[in-house]
Parts: structure tokens; C-alpha cells; sequence
């Protein structure tokens, strides 16, 4: 499979401020790429990085194999919806799909009418008149709208009710099933895990992770919440293979599991279980629990 | 209105553009109509005379002051200083917008994720902010011409021409700066600031020169001289005062194109 963004040592630094640091990875055709982190870790740097908004300090970017800095027209092949979406206030939304399918260099408005449709937003209204779900609408219409090779996105469903996101996600099956690259940013996990082949973990500018969503979830298969008659010792469970205490409050433990169950099982028979709930681990688990073996990796 | 930026620039200040030129109307209107007053106390140049040079150096247009012949009293009235600060102003103000503004809305992400190149933009704004300057001129000339039938004045339309081309890219060279100084700032105050600053240092320069022996040999890199050398609403253009101004906001700009696309853009 072709690399469609392909990024290489890339390093960014505003001054003596961290942005990334020597990210490395691959977006293949066709893939659905979820990028991840919390806030201030460097997404939006990267994606801004990819569109030739900023310049690497040190690395490379390709995007369809070329530098976007040097061919302005890979940019026609991307929809980017940013972060932080600053719209012309005083255009009405139709007039901002006719404006940019002009410089797209569209015969029409392209999907513009159908996805506005869909995502029920109106066309004739002044942005500036606009609730934020309709800007963000207005947004993902102007990223979709030429039906691009690559999506760039960045929190897209920042500020959509639930319908309208189920909606998103159906544009971005529709879209890969169409052959396009999405590239996905998020902080909100679980979404990201609907839709992404793959997932990018990244913290302070680097990348952590890099896996797919199926051996992700197979690394923590579960996550068992345990409540005790009395809390059981700090160290009672510490030695046991597969298991890994989470976290606890008062009586109650979290363990994430992997492998079977029994280890853990014959564990708690030494002690007194009010409560047992255990269900499969999403994305949040994984990411709280890798977080938390960083810190105490540092903490060593 | 929406086929490039060009246009959509353009037409964004449309309403902006329509005050600014019943305002250069209204301002025609008023001072031509009391040319007559004017004319029929020959006087006045007398009482002119006896002003300090400081003073007439301030009010000349080119040439000597001579306040009571037509040409003489447009250009001491209108283009020796009322002109060209409100196309100045207008320019530096469209300058200063030009990418600056849209790098602090914040417009400037969404825009050039289209496949528009960053020295596209500098040029296509440069265009609308020329664009701008010139109606805004074409307003002046057309109503001091209307003003200058009805009242009689002896100066023609090919001078009146000339004069107001010569304010224009007087404005376009300041406005051509303030689009340098946003492009490599990102910033519009510190664009409109520093331009306005330059623009006001220039004109004391050209205009204390007379007076001020140690600005008489650096009064010729003011684009105020440049801006008044030729005499224009008596001689009409020169052209190597026209190539100095127009030169000036080229290669402002060129640098802005530059100076723009080196940068990384404020999120």
C-alpha cells in the first residue's frame, strides 16, 4: 500500500517550546487513521505541520508523496477541517462553498447541496448567525464538499449533537469506502474507535503508540471493577500475572485483565467480593493504563 | 464576486468603499464651492504671500503657493494634504487587512488549505488593495470634475488626472508597505502603526525640507516628493516620479511575498 501522509523525523519548535518531536509514521491509502492525545500534546501542531501552515524545525512531511510546500496542488487533494474553525463571519454558508469550490477550481459546488442536506444546515444564513453545531457543520461541508483524497481532521465532532455525529461517521465510512485517507484527530477516544484502522497515541510531542484498534483492545481484553468487604492490602495483587491494578477508591478496585481470567479469580477467593462488574476495555482504558505505566516508569 | 480572493476582497469592503467616496465627494463639494469666494478676492494671494515660508511650504502643491488661480487653490486646499491622507488612510487600512487581518480572524487556516499558494494571496491582495485606491481615485477625479465645470475653474481634466493618479500611488506605495509589515508581522496594528509612522516621517521630511537645510539632499527619498515633484495639476506626471512610486509598492510587496511565505502562521 502507498503511503498517502508519510512523516519522518518530524520535529517542531515554537522557540525553545515543544511542539513534536521526532514524529515517525505512515498513513496508508484507504486507512482511517486516528490520531490521539490530550490537549496541548501536539495534534493540532502536526496536522498544521501537514497543511504547510507551519515549517518543521527539523523532518520531513509527504503528502501523496510530494512536499506540500513546494506543490501547493496536493492541497486540492485534501479537506482539512481545523481545530480551531475561524469561518468569514460575514458570508452566508452557501456563498463560503461557492468561494472555496472556486478556488478548488470545481465545475459546481461539488457535494456541497446533498452534505448540507444531510447535516440539515441551512444554507442562505449568515455565518456569523450560525450556533456552533452549525459552524462545525458548515466546517465538515467545506471538507467533504470536493470529495478529496485525503480528510484532515482535526476534533470534528467538537460541538455536534449525537445525530449529527452519527452522521459524520457515516461521511467518513462513505468516504473510505470510496478509497479516501482520513486522518482523524481526537481527544474523545471512543470516538475515534468506531471508525479507525489504526490509532496513534501521542503525549508531549511524541508518539507513544502506534497500533492498530483490534491488537489495541487485544492488549487489555478487560477491565474488572472489584468491591471488597475490606480494602485487600496495596501489594495483595501486585504479583499476579496479566492482571494490573488500575486504579482504587475505598473499597473498590479496578483491575484491567489480560489473558483469562482465572489468575485474577483465584486471587480474590482469598478475600471477601461485595461486587464484580468487568467489561471490555475501549481505547480510554488502554490509554489511561499506558499513561499511567509511563509515569511510573519515570517515577523509577 | 466569489471567483478568487481578488474579487471576494474587493467586495468585502464594497459598503466601506461607498462611504469613503461620499465622504472624497462631499469633501470636492465643499472646498470647490467656495472657490468663487476665493477667486473674487484676488487679495487673498497677498495676504498668502506675507506667510511664513514654514507655512507656505505646507500648503504649496509643487510649484509656488498661489492660492487664488484654480489649480493653485485644488492644490493647496485638496492636494496638499486632505488627499492624500484620506487615501493613505484607506490604503494603509486595506494593507493592513490584506493577510494580517485574516491571520488574526484566524480565516487564514481554512483559506490557504485550498490549493492557493501564500505568494497567490500576497499578489491577488495586492490587486484588490490597487483595486480599492483606484475607484476611490476615479470618485475624486470624476467629482472634482464635475465640481470644476460648474464653478468654472481653469484647470482641465488631463491635470486634475494627474494629480489624482500621482495621490494614488502615493496611497498605494504607503498601503503596499502596510501589507509588508502585516505579512511579516501577522499582526494589523503593528502593520497600520508602523506604516502610518513611516508615511508621516516621509511627509515632514518633503515638506520641512524647504526650510531645513540637512533634509534638502534626503527630501528625494521621501515619496511625498516624489508625490508633488512634477507639478502635476500644472505640468501634469513625470514619469520618473510615477516609476519611483510605483517601483516603491512593487517592491514592498515583493518583499511582503516573501516575507509571507517564510513564515509560520499564527493558529
Amino acid at each position: 500500500m502507498t503511503a498517502v501522509v508519510r512523516v519522518d523525523k518530524l520535529t517542531k519548535f515554537y522557540g525553545r517550546d515543544r511542539g513534536v518531536v521526532d514524529l515517525d509514521f505512515e498513513v496508508g491509502a484507504g486507512e482511517v487513521f486516528g490520531f490521539l492525545g490530550p490537549n496541548g500534546a501536539g495534534k493540532t501542531t502536526t496536522i498544521r505541520l501537514m497543511l504547510d501552515l507551519i515549517r518543521p524545525t527539523r523532518g520531513r512531511i509527504e503528502l501523496f508523496g510530494a512536499d506540500p510546500r513546494r506543490d501547493v496542488g496536493v492541497r486540492g487533494r485534501v479537506g482539512y477541517l481545523p481545530g480551531d474553525l475561524r469561518l468569514y463571519e460575514r458570508l452566508t454558508a452557501g456563498e463560503l462553498f461557492t468561494y472555496f469550490a472556486h478556488l478548488r477550481g470545481l465545475a459546481g459546488l461539488g457535494a456541497a447541496p446533498q452534505l448540507a442536506e444531510r447535516l440539515e444546515l441551512a444554507l442562505d444564513r449568515p455565518i456569523r448567525t450560525l450556533s456552533k453545531g452549525n459552524r462545525q457543520k458548515v466546517g465538515l461541508v467545506q471538507a467533504f464538499m470536493h470529495r478529496p483524497d485525503l480528510l484532515v481532521l482535526d476534533e470534528p465532532t467538537a460541538g455536534l449533537d449525537p445525530l449529527i455525529q452519527q452522521i459524520f461517521y457515516e461521511l467518513v465510512a462513505e468516504a473510505k469506502s470510496e478509497g479516501a485517507t482520513v486522518f482523524l484527530s481526537s481527544h474523545v477516544l471512543p470516538e475515534v474507535q468506531h471508525v479507525a484502522d489504526r490509532v496513534a497515541l501521542i503525549r508531549d510531542g511524541t508518539l507513544v503508540l502506534l497500533a492498530g484498534v483490534e491488537a489495541l483492545r487485544a492488549r487489555a481484553l478487560a477491565r474488572v471493577a472489584v468491591t471488597f468487604a475490606t480494602p485487600p492490602p496495596a501489594a495483595a495483587f501486585a504479583d499476579l500475572s496479566g492482571v494490573r491494578e488500575l486504579e482504587r477508591h475505598g473499597h473498590t478496585v479496578v483491575f484491567s485483565l489480560e489473558g483469562d481470567a482465572d489468575t485474577l479469580v483465584k486471587a480474590l477467593a482469598r478475600h471477601r467480593v461485595i461486587a464484580l462488574d468487568s467489561h471490555e476495555a475501549d481505547l480510554e482504558d488502554i490509554f489511561i493504563s499506558l499513561y499511567r505505566g509511563e509515569e511510573t516508569r519515570d517515577a523509577a | 464576486m466569489l471567483r478568487n480572493v481578488f474579487l471576494k476582497t474587493l467586495s468585502e469592503t464594497r459598503r466601506a468603499l461607498v462611504w469613503w467616496s461620499l465622504g472624497l465627494i462631499g469633501m470636492a463639494a465643499m472646498m470647490i464651492s467656495v472657490y468663487p469666494t476665493v477667486r473674487d478676492n484676488p487679495d487673498l494671494n497677498k495676504m498668502v504671500e506675507d506667510y511664513p515660508d514654514a507655512l507656505k511650504a505646507f500648503m504649496a502643491f509643487g510649484g509656488d503657493l498661489d492660492y487664488v488661480s484654480g489649480a493653485g487653490y485644488l492644490g493647496s486646499e485638496l492636494f496638499s494634504f486632505m488627499v492624500p491622507l484620506l487615501l493613505l488612510v484607506a490604503a494603509i487600512g486595506a494593507g493592513a487587512r490584506a493577510t494580517a487581518g485574516e491571520e488574526e480572524r484566524g480565516t487564514l487556516d481554512l483559506l490557504l488549505a485550498n490549493p492557493l499558494s501564500r505568494r497567490r494571496l500576497v499578489v491577488e491582495k495586492l490587486g484588490a488593495l490597487a483595486g480599492e485606491i483606484a475607484l476611490l481615485a476615479i470618485v475624486l477625479w470624476l467629482s472634482l470634475l464635475v465640481g470644476v465645470e460648474i464653478v468654472g475653474m481653469d484647470v482641465s481634466a488631463a491635470h486634475l488626472a494627474a494629480a489624482t493618479t500621482s495621490a494614488a500611488l502615493l496611497a498605494l506605495a504607503f498601503g503596499a508597505l502596510a501589507l509588508l509589515v502585516g505579512a511579516a508581522s501577522g499582526r494589523r496594528g503593528v502593520a497600520t502603526g508602523v506604516a502610518a509612522a513611516t508615511a508621516v516621517a516621509a511627509y515632514l521630511v518633503n515638506s520641512l525640507a524647504a526650510l531645513v537645510d540637512f533634509l534638502e539632499p534626503v527630501k528625494q527619498s521621501s515619496p511625498f516628493y516624489h508625490y508633488v515633484a512634477s507639478d502635476p495639476l500644472h505640468e501634469g506626471l513625470a514619469l520618473e516620479h510615477v516609476v519611483f512610486l510605483v517601483a516603491l509598492a512593487l517592491v514592498a510587496a515583493g518583499l511582503a511575498a516573501v516575507a509571507f511565505d517564510r513564515r509560520d502562521l499564527a493558529a
